[in-house]
């Protein structure tokens, strides 16, 4: 259920979705996230975020990974 | 975080590799302006080329095709239906989509029309998926390219996949794969048409990011054929590499390319061959050993005519042994 006091961290090639505690920086999240810098971009609707940005409680997030292989 | 090019927008972009962060509009400048360098360095494409751009729906190819359009190249898109349950289809939709916008409409080869549809051809010949994909795409961006009088092929490997190659070849001692590896593979007379990777000098998050800001709606999902490559294991120990280490990647990959590396030449020292149609890849899992690489001007295929150092091409042999893994299984069903 949506929880407006948590940061939602989605995963969508993953397809999980994290509720952690804010607020918190981008790479805290992923930290949290197990999921490691330089393998994926981070979302807000619109937004591309940078690692230090400080994500507000309520957020939604989407963690998106690069890695293609083959 | 302010963008460290203007110092008046908010940053969204940070390259710790390169120890900068940009707002979109100079992030647009700074990756365009990565991928003309890796051009202009390499002499990768002429103004006047007629570039055949092989696009997949994925990131790096319709971004490339997106910077190539918007540096006023002459470009056509080819995208190869690898005839995957689903997976095809979406990645499909996005280049029709993404081409549309472009005023674009790309050439579009189905293999499943072709007779050697991906899965199919695997199991029959018992190979990794990844490496039957790598010589049928590459036999028919040749043909087309050579066919429609396309003066080059690009294609979107970026430092992530350049690197990982590298990785596995070097782990591997694959001389020979190393002394072909580079972002230009020369034409040859006989119909071989020059290769070209732009891409070289920018990293998955760069061109991701990129796709990302310019609104490029590419496919996120990983082909599904794709989950065991070996790619992907050199790719994670590269990335665990540049997170403590920002920079290694590309240090890694301009020093090999570096021509006073000896490993840019043959086993023997000998000039390397450039081209080959056999797999470029790392295939040390898979069966294909067979490599076709040779000297000098290729010769017509005894099948098909395409370009190749044997007798008949690697895309033709493994028809054969699709045809004829049909046609075994086919006696065995009607005994």
């Amino acid at each position: 259920m949506y929880n407006d006091a948590m940061i939602t961290v989605r995963l969508p090639q993953k397809k999980t979705e994290l509720e952690l505690p804010g607020p918190r920086r981008v790479m805290d999240l992923l930290a949290e996230a197990g999921v490691r810098p330089t393998t994926v971009i981070v979302t807000q609707g619109k937004k591309l975020l940078t690692k230090d940005h400080r994500v507000e409680d309520g957020a939604t997030i989407d963690v998106l990974s690069v890695v293609s292989g083959g | 975080m302010k963008c460290k090019r203007c110092r008046r927008a908010e940053a969204a972009v940070d390259l710790p590799s390169h120890h900068a962060a940009f707002c979109p509009d100079c992030f647009f400048l700074f990756f365009r302006r990565q991928v003309k360098e890796g051009i202009r360095k390499l002499r990768l494409l002429d103004p006047e080329d007629r570039v055949l751009v092989c696009v997949s729906g994925g990131k790096d190819s319709l971004v490339l095709w997106d910077v190539l359009m918007d540096e006023g190249y002459e470009t056509e898109g080819l995208y190869i239906d690898l005839g995957i349950d689903g997976y095809s289809d979406r990645s499909r939709e996005k280049v029709l989509a993404y081409a549309a916008s472009r005023g674009k409409t790309p050439i579009v080869v189905e293999l499943a029309k072709e007779g050697i549809p991906i899965a199919e051809a695997a199991r029959c010949v018992r190979m990794q998926e990844c490496s039957i994909c790598g010589t049928v795409k590459r036999y028919f961006f040749n043909r087309v390219a050579a066919e429609g009088k396309f003066t080059v092929v690009a294609t979107g490997h970026n430092l992530d996949d350049e690197t990982a190659r590298l990785l596995g070849n070097l782990l591997h001692w694959q001389r020979d794969h190393l002394a072909r590896q580079h972002p230009l593979l020369p034409g040859a007379d006989g119909g071989l048409v020059r290769k070209v990777k732009p891409l070289w000098r920018v990293s998955e998050v760069e061109t991701a990011a990129y796709g990302f800001l310019k609104g490029i709606d590419y496919v996120t999902e990983e082909c599904p054929m794709s989950e065991d490559a070996t790619s992907l294991v050199y790719k994670e120990a590269l990335s665990r590499i540049e997170d403590r280490m920002p920079g290694t990647r590309i240090v890694f990959y301009k020093g090999f390319l570096d021509p006073s590396n000896p490993l840019r030449k043959g086993p023997e020292g000998e000039a390397a061959p450039v081209q080959e149609d056999a797999p470029e890849e790392n295939t040390v899992r898979g069966t294909e050993t067979d490599s076709e690489e040779g000297g000098g001007a290729p010769r017509a295929c005894a099948s098909c005519g395409a370009p190749t150092y044997t007798e008949t091409c690697s895309f033709c042999r493994m028809k054969e042994r699709v045809r004829k893994a049909r046609s075994q299984r086919a006696a065995r069903v009607s005994r």
